[in-house]
């Protein structure tokens, strides 16, 4: 039997023994244990060092809002910082680690920082790393000298550099009634929401249904609350229009009763089952959300209040009866209300002897008093506890007399023997997602809280979140909430069950804190004491939000679930004001820290998805380098063994020159535009006409924005009167299908047009080359390809080996070329066709790279030129703006700047000292590499060309034409290249176009 | 004719694959119809072309967004005002809409290459899509026959209830083998069959 393990009792399964380490040492504990009760039931008392003072720290409280007791969680190699013991469930195997410790828990160095308190207090990095204003340290440097030092000395559990090898996922559901926490409000709730047939979702974010009723010791209706939960949880589980979600934190309110839940699904398990993931981050859009979060109690602030074994009361009731662990031999009380009578009662009951209670108030109810008397402690009214003893274990307690009126110590007092302190500062209603939601939460002066206001459009309260802390009102409200939320008229809820013990008043009185000597912390995580609250006071701090950014109170992953309301009426005691005068802060989203894996859900890794032609798996199996062009793949050059990129795209484009290439050119943009309004939309998206084009030809079109500047360019095939195929850009085409449809709901919504992506419809290969159409001809049937039936722009259907294709003859290398379309099932047979037809002519597969020679040797425009600055002129395009209709820009085109004579235009490039040039660098007159200046533009594109057998280049160069033929100088101090270009036309090779046109 | 080939590759793995625990969670499966046909009506024209529907495809359709019916043969659904995707185990669904359907009252598109229809079936069906939709599949919101179009982040999805626990989604053929790949990865954990 583990040293503080009661003999019996707990909702821990008993016969399953546990184990697991903690430091390295090992303990075992039960099915059922949270670290945080294994290692006190195996007398552990010492969790954590603090974040900024190195304090020893035990464990505070038994959930979700514990400040102290963080560990590291180990999985092989992955560390996982900063969880609360009290969350983390054990399993056989489990590693924890403690953190901000050096060289142990025990005997931590750092610990020396608690004599320098005075100088580590609110603000110390405002005020100590303004640095000096002159020397070597001037401005932030001294910072940044001591900033890696602060950062190993203070903070958390270190993050760990293996990749996080679990799963996360999302989840998407929807329901009518989402009720949020499964206590007795929540579970009254839920059964009325489920009986109406409504859908609902129950989210617990503990390991088990029930809340309270798991620690509280109650009985309803005669038989333990635990039971009672359990049965409604057996019920609800008999409906097929409820889902049971615990251990699941619903951690956001968002916008439309969309909220935010983690679920943990594999954490409290050695390993996750197959496929299932670590974490799952529910969306959840529900029509009414029940908010039954319950409360928080809150801790007292006096010195000494961080000792490990000073705990929360209701913690240590829980210990005792949800665990069967008991946190003290000898245990004291201190408290402002009633509730901790009750967990006097019920760790006496589970066998520890109660050495006092010491309440602030004067005077108490004759029931706490016969409930102190029934445990056997010595009452002690209007005391206070101004000071613990003992080092990294409490030995003692220091009491006053205190006069809570007036909150004065007048002297006095005398020491207490106990090995554990239980506080209880009164309860904080969790009204966070209230908060979230937009509800200002309204002082209530009897309860010393903050309560959610009535409840809002979408959701509604019950129990201890609206400040209700007896279980029977609990329930009531709960079945009214339930049925609100339900849509179902309201109705008594007939005969209230029977709770034993009956309640105790639940007001507090308005002690916050006792002011005697020593470090009285109000934010345990941050190491905030109510010195520094006052400190940031009497340095001029009014606002609590300051208050909060300048004491770091309440910013820690607790978020301050314990320390917002001390913290703000010791602030508002300073200043002198009510406390809802002073304010309070906001809750924002998340509730608890949620783990960044579940926010990214799979999409980790490849945060995109591959786009693939018909024919990828082809160009993988022929040797060919992808490279990804959007979510596109595409080859970039089909290497020989040895080649290196250049020597394999000048192979490719001199190949084609030389008899004939094929590249994969099915990521184009295809837009089908159909309807008897076609041609004039087209007319007026383009800048040339489209109207007049005969069915079965192509015509290349320019389109403008509606600013004048140029925006995407392609070929459109007229394939019926009103049935055209436009093609746009690879990148573009998602661009151009929105701007195409924008203009079409919103502008001209009278235009009879439909307009579909076939992107994925068509599998296009393009063949060009001198020897395109023999290899061509020899495998299509159906139709001829010579140039009466196929001239340039002719759009003729076949088939390639009994697969239907359309062919139409148009050129990008500026070969003769053709571009064969087929349905992309039918891809790869037709690539194959016509990779075999043109073997005896030696016609090579091509990429990118070598589409890119061949395109700027022909001075044509991609998206490097067409880069949303250019105008259709400066790509000397001006002869495509029609003049005889309006189109979309020709409003704004002819505009002062966008006619300018010094505009950059479109230039050709020849490189003179016969060395490569890149894009991005500069063109100048005189190139100054000291002091580099007077660009007159930049190069967009440039390949050695094999047809020119040098490096080139098309650039963007202010004066363009008239520079033809005049010698320049390149200037990229990036590479360090500088060198002599000459100036020339953008059309390198074949500028009448003879072989195109054959 | 020659055959369409599936966008999949190796990605299709025939056989079980995943946590069977609890059972087949899942089927997947591409079901390759010969036919998928995008039809849009003009404004007003709605009627006449859900007649046209009907008179091909034997399937008659209710009024409001996002009704469908599926037989043996065909599925319909209506994704967008006035459009539908109609899909027939044969080929040539474009050419007898298109002879029913006049240029006057709508235009169809063939998209039998351009879209690939994945089917999955299984009592986990609804959760395993709920990992990638932000849809209410639940039969009350989502009954058989019905349809919808929608997104998996860059992925578009056109969605059909084909059956109890049976779903049809249509998604871009180039998208298509990304997609497959997700939807495995999200059914593992219930255990799928490649069928």
């Amino acid at each position: 039997m583990s040293p503080r393990r009661t003999p019996s009792g707990g909702r821990i399964d008993r016969l399953r023994t546990i184990r697991f380490t903690f430091d390295g040492t090992a303990y075992t504990g039960h099915q059922g244990d949270t670290l945080a009760s294994a290692l006190l039931a195996n007398g552990v008392s010492l969790f954590a060092r603090s974040f900024k003072y190195h304090r020893p720290r035990g464990v505070l409280t038994a959930g979700i809002d514990e400040p102290n007791a963080l560990v590291t969680v180990l999985r092989g190699e992955v560390r996982e910082p900063n969880l609360p013991a009290t969350m983390v469930e054990i399993y056989d195997g489990l590693v924890a680690v403690s953190q901000n410790r050096f060289p142990s828990l025990a005997y931590d160095v750092s610990a020396i920082n608690q004599l320098g308190g005075r100088f580590l207090s609110a603000g110390f990095y405002y005020k100590t790393f303004m640095g000096p204003v002159v020397g070597p340290l001037k401005g932030t440097r001294f910072w940044m000298m001591c900033e890696h030092v602060i950062r190993r000395a203070a903070g958390l559990g270190r993050a760990g550099r293996e990749p996080d090898t679990a799963r996360y996922e999302k989840m998407n559901a929807f329901c009518d009634v989402l009720v949020v926490g499964s206590g007795p409000a929540g579970l009254a709730a839920a059964r009325e929401a489920v009986a109406s047939g409504r859908r609902v979702i129950l989210a617990e974010l503990d390991a088990l249904f029930g809340g309270s009723t798991n620690w509280s010791g109650e009985a309803i209706d005669g038989e333990p609350a635990s039971a009672w939960a359990g049965d409604i949880i057996g019920e609800l589980k008999g409906h097929k229009n409820v889902r049971l979600l615990k251990r699941t934190t619903v951690w956001g309110y968002y916008d439309g009763n969309t909220v935010a839940a983690l679920e943990r699904v594999s954490d409290h398990k050695a390993s996750a089952a197959k496929g299932a993931p670590r974490h799952r981050n529910w969306t959840i859009r529900a029509g009414k959300i029940v908010l039954a979060t319950g409360a928080f109690e809150r801790p007292l602030v006096f010195p000494g209040n961080d000792r490990p074994g000073v705990m929360m009361a209701s913690a240590a009731q829980r210990y005792a009866n949800q665990y069967g662990v008991l946190p003290g031999d000898k245990i004291a009380v201190f408290a402002n209300n009633d509730s901790a009578y009750r967990t006097a009662a019920a760790l006496n009951k589970a066998g520890a002897t109660i050495a006092a209670i010491v309440d602030v108030r004067p005077d108490i109810s004759e029931d706490c008093r016969t409930l102190a008397r029934q445990c056997g402690a010595e009452l002690l009214v209007g005391h206070a506890v101004v000071g613990t003893e003992g080092g990294k274990k409490l030995t003692g307690i220091k009491i006053a007399p205190f006069t809570a009126a007036a909150g004065a110590l007048p002297g006095g007092g005398r020491n207490i023997e106990a090995d554990c302190l239980l506080m209880s500062g009164g309860w904080s209603p969790t009204i966070h997602l209230a908060s979230q939601a937009g509800a200002r939460p309204v002082w209530d002066a009897d309860l010393q809280a903050f309560l959610p206001p009535e409840a809002g459009k979408g959701w509604v309260g019950a129990g201890a979140f609206n400040g209700v802390f007896s279980t029977a009102e609990a329930i009531a409200e709960g079945f009214a909430a339930g049925r609100v939320a339900a849509d179902l008229p309201a109705i008594e809820i007939g005969t209230l069950p029977q709770i034993e013990p009956a309640a105790l008043d639940p007001r507090p009185a308005p002690v916050f804190e006792i002011r005697a000597k020593g470090k009285s912390f109000v934010d345990f995580q941050h190491d905030v004491t109510s010195d520094d609250v006052r400190l940031a006071h009497l340095e001029g701090f009014v606002s609590v939000e300051h208050l909060k950014r300048y004491t770091t109170l309440g910013m820690a992953t607790d978020q301050g679930k314990g320390s917002n309301v001390p913290g703000l009426a010791i602030m508002a005691e300073a200043v002198g004001k009510p406390i809802p005068e002073v304010g309070t802060t906001r809750f924002r989203p998340p509730f608890a820290p949620v783990s960044v894996g579940a926010l990214a859900g799979e999409r980790y890794g490849d945060l995109k998805p591959e786009r693939l032609t018909p024919m990828h798996d082809w160009h993988l199996e022929n040797d060919a380098t992808m490279y990804s062009a959007g979510l596109w793949f595409r080859p970039m050059i089909y290497g020989d063994p040895g080649e290196t990129v250049e020597q394999a795209y000048v192979r490719e484009a001199g190949t084609t020159r030389e008899t004939a290439g094929i590249v994969d050119v099915s990521t184009l943009g295809k837009i089908a535009v159909q309807g008897p309004d076609a041609a004039e939309f087209l007319d007026r998206v383009y800048t040339n006409i489209f109207s007049t084009l005969p069915v079965g030809k192509a015509r290349y079109g320019l389109m403008l924005r509606e600013d004048g500047i140029a925006f995407d360019d392609g070929t459109t095939w007229r394939l019926g009167v009103n049935d055209f195929l436009m093609t746009t850009t690879t990148a573009n085409a998602g661009k151009v299908m929105q701007h195409l449809e924008y203009f079409l709901d919103v502008v001209w919504p009278d235009l009879k047009v439909h307009l579909t992506s076939v992107t994925d419809q068509w599998a296009g290969a393009a063949i060009g080359g001198p020897k395109a159409r023999e290899i061509l001809a020899s495998c299509v049937t159906g139709t001829k390809v010579d140039n009466e039936a196929l001239p340039f722009m002719g759009i003729v259907h076949g088939e390639i080996a009994g697969a239907p294709v359309m062919i139409c003859r148009l050129s990008f290398s500026g070969e003769m070329a053709f571009e064969v379309y087929s349905g992309a099932g039918h891809g790869i047979h037709v690539w194959e066709a016509l990779i075999e037809a043109g073997k005896p002519q030696g016609m090579v597969p091509y990429g990118l790279e070598a589409l890119g020679t061949m395109r700027i040797e022909k001075g044509h425009v991609t998206g490097a030129e067409i880069d949303g600055r250019t105008t259709a002129r400066d790509l000397h395009l001006g002869w495509m703006l029609s003049k005889k209709k309006p189109f979309i820009g020709s409003a704004m085109m002819d505009r002062e700047g966008l006619i300018a004579s010094d505009r950059l235009e479109l230039v050709g490039l020849i490189s003179l000292d016969n060395r490569p040039l890149s894009g991005g660098a500069h063109i100048v007159m005189e190139a100054d590499p000291e002091n580099p200046h007077g660009s007159l533009g930049h190069i967009t594109a440039a390949c050695f060309s094999p047809a020119l057998g040098k490096y080139i280049a098309l650039a963007l160069v202010s004066g363009g034409k008239a520079l033809h033929g005049k010698r320049a100088q390149v200037s990229d101090p990036l590479r360090n290249r500088f060198g002599p270009v000459e100036i020339v036309s953008n059309h390198f090779f074949d500028p009448e176009g003879k072989r195109m046109h054959g | 004719m020659v055959e369409q080939l599936s966008p999949l590759g190796q990605a299709f793995r025939p056989g079980s694959h995943g946590n069977f625990a609890n059972g087949t969670g899942v089927t997947l499966s591409e079901i390759a119809p010969g036919s998928i046909v995008q039809v849009a009506a003009w404004p007003g024209e709605q009627k006449k072309v859900m007649t046209a529907l009907a008179t091909v495809t034997g399937l008659k359709l209710a009024d409001g967004a996002g009704t469908g019916a599926v037989s043996e043969r065909h599925a319909v659904f209506g994704f967008a005002p006035g459009k539908f995707l109609v899909t027939d185990t044969s080929e040539g669904l474009a050419a007898a809409l298109s002879a029913k359907i006049g240029i006057d009252i709508g235009t169809v598109t063939d998209l039998s290459h351009g879209r690939t229809a994945i089917r999955i079936d299984g009592p986990k069906a609804e959760w395993v899509l709920g990992k990638l939709f932000a849809i209410d599949f639940e039969p009350a919101s989502f009954p058989v026959g019905s349809g919808i179009a929608t997104a998996h982040h860059d992925i578009f999805a056109q969605i059909q209830r084909s059956g109890a626990e049976r779903f049809d989604l249509y998604v871009f053929r180039s998208f298509a083998r990304s997609f497959w790949k997700m939807l495995c990865h999200a059914a593992d954990e219930v255990g799928y069959e490649v069928a």
